[in-house]
């Protein structure tokens, strides 16, 4: 029997070339995606990735200990984070859940709304989405162009996202940086540590990526679901077309 | 057990019939011209989209809400909490994508190898329609995820309908039924979308398919296998250069749709926004009547006509020329039996002038749609260098674009009434098959 | 030419090989679709355990309360009601809840009682024929449907009957005895219901 035979070769073939492929133009989309808030060119590569998921517990765990006191994530159950994120329901209700919701519940921050409206002008954003909405980059380089301003109300301003109205929260990590300014203008021409906080530059870089990494994680969990089944898929359709194609091959004998 | 199926066939046709001539009719004595190439697949590729959009999209009503308060919710409830809803999403979104980009190649084939020609305008008319229908349907599913591109996106749109003086800013409320896009609109939009519009789609589809069995279809070669010799291995009495559509088309149109398959499941699986072209990054920002996104433009496929109301200024003291030229440009398809009256149907024996213009058109199209994608603002800049005025040059780019795709028309017309052309002559059997 | 002999065999092959293909991808496709039906992460959340107070039953009264959008009843059985169980089993389908009745509740209620403590029947107020919600009549008195009565629950829909531990009598059209969903108690009087003393749902 040769039929057989003749179905394997293509299909070792395209068992190696093809995810080959899928990875090459996934990361090309990656690139294009990364690219996409109105940026000047000026935006840091975030180098996050979802399938890191050390990064994703670091990631988390900076989240609940920084951001969740004013921002929610509306969308995201604990349980749905616990099993993405290789973590236990018990590590997760005391290491991360701090306000006292059930497991299965979404993240609510603790802040009223109507009060954070008062304090910052308005209300901190659910950042469910965010990274949808912005790009993993822009967070990325959000996060590490916070600068002392004494112009401002709040003591802080930020290169990437002028005249923000959040407080640097990160500044015990980062330290405080302070601008460096055209002369003549006002512009901004680059930023430097003033005081050094508790970590070095390229430990707070990581922090931050890993918490880019969380909130990439957070606004589309199933996007490692979607990874995981899509090589399948695909190899399934690699060889159904194999299939058809020599099936078409076969009957187009009869057409001369 | 084969018996069974004998008996239950016999049984059947007892009672109507009229199925089994109907089945050899479109399917196995359908004798379709044997030299179909890669264009001729998108026409089963469409159908099969269609399905796939009917199919997921039944499954989204089941958990989707289409009101203004939980719409933008519901879209997300899908994403994660319903099992696998974000699979059904993301074949929907991009089958509304791959629909497009489907239906364009269709109708370039179409246009390439003459295939709204007589004896078939009537098959052209109706798949125009459908373009049309498809348009509207495409433009109220977009709004129904309530992010803040939709809302624009409808207020934009529908703003086009209040440039009509006179009635337009009344006609603008009806269609909305509210001063902005509302909870009315969402509800009425999402009505159209599962159901009044699919029931058309569906219609013209049958119209259309049955349309063109009753002429037969086109080839490559634009030659009227019906005119040509009778004789061919399956019945001495058919066209000899065509052959039975089931099963020589059938397992053929099943190759391509495995290729077509491999190419959506990649974009679905591992590029489901396709870098912001498919499912755009505002729209992950919930509906928000006070801000505008920063770049506020249509999804890529309806960028072309958009680019053109954009580029056609104010005169008189309305804006209304813009939304003519855009309705104009679709209109001009329609007409374009009556444009085109050259014999000569396929671009392989038709004149230089012919082929010179298809090619410019074509270019022109697409950099219309780089246009209304606002590509020209990013990439100007880094190609002219950062002080050129981009305004002036995207309209300066724009409008020669726009006079370029009406110059075709303008063109073809001239070129087949006034007998310019000088075709080459058509063999009288199709030349060529894989 | 060469090849004008159709192979059949190879035809026939390929045929039925990618008609197998292409039925297991549709099959596979569909699979996602039905899942989609499965209660979804937020129905589940809102199927989380409920806790009731049983401070206020007092005996032969019977507590209604909703978990998962079911009606669990909670009774506090007289000692005359749990006297008259075991006087019940020739006349039920399966009185061990051991035969066709073995799923109906938690190993744990797997007695005479169907309960955790003898006096506290909670019990999924489902009539197992097609759903109904079966009424409580507790009282010990002969009932125009039986005169030899000795309280339970009795189906307004297809006149099916329980007795005081929601086994099903025999020649009724329900089949199973009603379920006991998996319970326990925080303390002498507070229940939790959808989770096991273990912690399994």
């Amino acid at each position: 029997m040769t039929k057989p035979t003749l179905l394997m070769k293509p299909m070792l073939l395209v068992k190696r070339v093809l995810p080959a492929c899928a990875l090459a133009l996934g990361l090309l989309f990656a690139g294009q995606q990364a690219a996409h808030a109105e940026d000047d060119g000026q935006l840091m590569a975030s180098g996050s990735s979802i399938r890191d998921q050390a990064s994703l517990q670091r990631g988390a765990r900076l989240f609940f200990n920084y951001c969740v006191g004013c921002h929610s994530l509306k969308y995201v159950r604990y349980s749905r984070m616990a099993d993405d994120l290789g973590l236990t329901e018990q590590q997760v209700m005391q290491n991360l859940n701090f306000t006292g919701a059930k497991f299965d519940e979404q993240v609510v921050s603790h802040m009223p709304a109507d009060d954070a409206g008062k304090w910052f002008g308005k209300a901190p954003p659910d950042l469910s989405l965010e990274v949808s909405a912005k790009g993993s980059d822009w967070v990325y380089t959000y996060l590490n162009t916070f600068y002392l301003d004494p112009k401002s109300p709040i003591g802080w301003n930020n290169t990437t996202l002028p005249n923000a109205a959040m407080p640097f929260p990160l500044w015990e990590l980062q330290g405080e940086q302070t601008a460096v300014t055209k002369p003549g203008s006002g512009e901004v021409e680059k930023l430097e540590l003033a005081h050094p906080g508790k970590l070095t530059p390229e430990q707070y870089q990581q922090a931050t990526r890993d918490l880019v990494n969380f909130l990439e994680y957070v606004s589309e969990p199933a996007a490692l679901q979607r990874q995981h089944y899509g090589i399948w898929v695909l190899l399934f359709l690699v060889a159904f077309t194999m299939l058809a194609y020599l099936l078409k091959k076969e009957y187009w004998k009869d057409v001369h | 057990m084969a018996n069974v199926f004998v008996r239950i066939g016999d049984w059947v046709n007892e009672r109507a019939p009229g199925l089994a001539p109907t089945y050899r009719k479109h399917m196995t004595e359908y004798y379709a011209p044997k030299n179909f190439n890669l264009w001729y697949y998108f026409g089963s590729l469409a159908l099969l989209v269609l399905v796939n959009q009917i199919v997921t999209g039944i499954f989204l009503t089941m958990n989707y809400d289409p009101s203004a308060a939980g719409a933008f919710d519901s879209v997300q409830y899908i994403m994660r909490d319903v099992e696998w809803g974000w699979l059904i999403r993301y074949m929907h979104t991009t089958g509304a994508s791959l629909f497009f980009v489907v239906v364009f190649l269709h109708m370039f084939r179409g246009i390439m190898y003459g295939s709204f020609k007589k004896p078939r305008e009537l098959v052209w008319l109706l798949g125009m329609l459908i373009f049309l229908v498809l348009m509207a349907e495409a433009f109220m599913g977009y709004v129904l995820p309530w992010g803040n591109m939709s809302f624009w996106g409808a207020k934009v749109i529908v703003s086009l309908f209040g440039t009509i003086p006179k009635i337009g800013p009344g006609l603008q409320e009806w269609i909305m039924g509210d001063f902005l896009p509302a909870d009315a609109t969402l509800n009425r939009f999402f009505a159209l979308h599962v159901i009044a519009l699919p029931i058309v789609l569906l219609l013209l589809v049958v119209l259309h398919l049955a349309a063109l069995h009753e002429v037969g279809s086109n080839n490559p070669d634009g030659v009227d296998i019906k005119h040509g010799p009778k004789g061919n291995r399956w019945d001495a009495l058919k066209p000899a250069d065509g052959i039975p559509f089931h099963p020589y088309y059938t397992v053929k149109d099943l190759a391509g749709v495995g290729f077509f398959l491999l190419i959506a499941a990649f974009i679905i699986f591992f590029a489901p926004t396709f870098g912001g072209w498919f499912l755009e990054h505002d729209n992950s920002i919930a509906a928000n009547n006070l801000v505008t996104p920063a770049q506020i433009k249509p999804v890529w496929y309806f960028t072309a006509f958009y680019a053109i109301v954009r580029m056609i200024p104010s005169a008189f003291g309305t804006a209304v020329w813009g939304v003519l030229g855009m309705f104009g440009s679709i209109a001009l398809l329609f007409a374009l039996p009556w444009i085109d009256v050259g014999p000569v149907k396929s671009i392989r024996y038709r004149g230089t002038g012919y082929k010179v213009a298809l090619t410019i058109f074509v270019i022109a199209f697409l950099c219309l749609m780089a246009i209304g994608m606002d590509l020209t603002d990013e990439y100007f800049p880094k190609i002219f260098g950062a002080d050129i005025d981009i305004t002036l040059w995207d309209n300066v780019f724009g409008r020669i674009m726009t006079l370029t795709y009406f110059g075709f028309f303008v063109f073809l017309w001239l070129y087949t009434h006034l007998g310019w052309e000088k075709t080459k002559p058509v063999p009288d059997r199709v030349t060529t098959h894989d | 030419m060469a090849n004008e002999v159709v192979d059949h065999g190879r035809r026939r092959f390929l045929t039925t090989a990618t008609a197998v293909v292409g039925g297991v991808g549709i099959v596979s496709a569909a699979v996602p679709f039905i899942k989609s039906w499965e209660p979804s992460a937020r129905a589940k959340a809102a199927g989380a355990p409920v806790t009731q107070s049983l401070k206020k039953i007092e005996p032969g009264q019977q507590l209604i309360i909703g978990w998962r959008s079911l009606p669990v009843f909670i009774v506090n059985r007289t000692p005359e009601q749990l006297a008259a169980l075991p006087k019940q089993d020739p006349r039920l389908v399966d009185p061990k809840s051991d035969g066709s009745s073995a799923e109906q509740q938690p190993t744990y209620a797997q007695n005479g009682t169907r309960s955790i403590k003898p006096e506290w029947l909670v019990m999924v107020g489902i009539c197992t024929h097609l759903g109904c919600v079966p009424n409580y009549v507790g009282e010990m008195k002969p009932e125009p449907f039986d005169p030899n009565w000795q309280g339970g629950y009795y189906c307004p829909c297809h006149h099916s009957r329980y007795d005081m531990a929601g086994r099903v009598y025999q020649g009724v059209p329900a089949p199973k005895n009603m379920q006991i969903p998996p319970y326990h108690f925080i303390d002498d009087t507070t229940v939790q219901i959808g989770v096991d003393a273990k912690g399994n749902a």
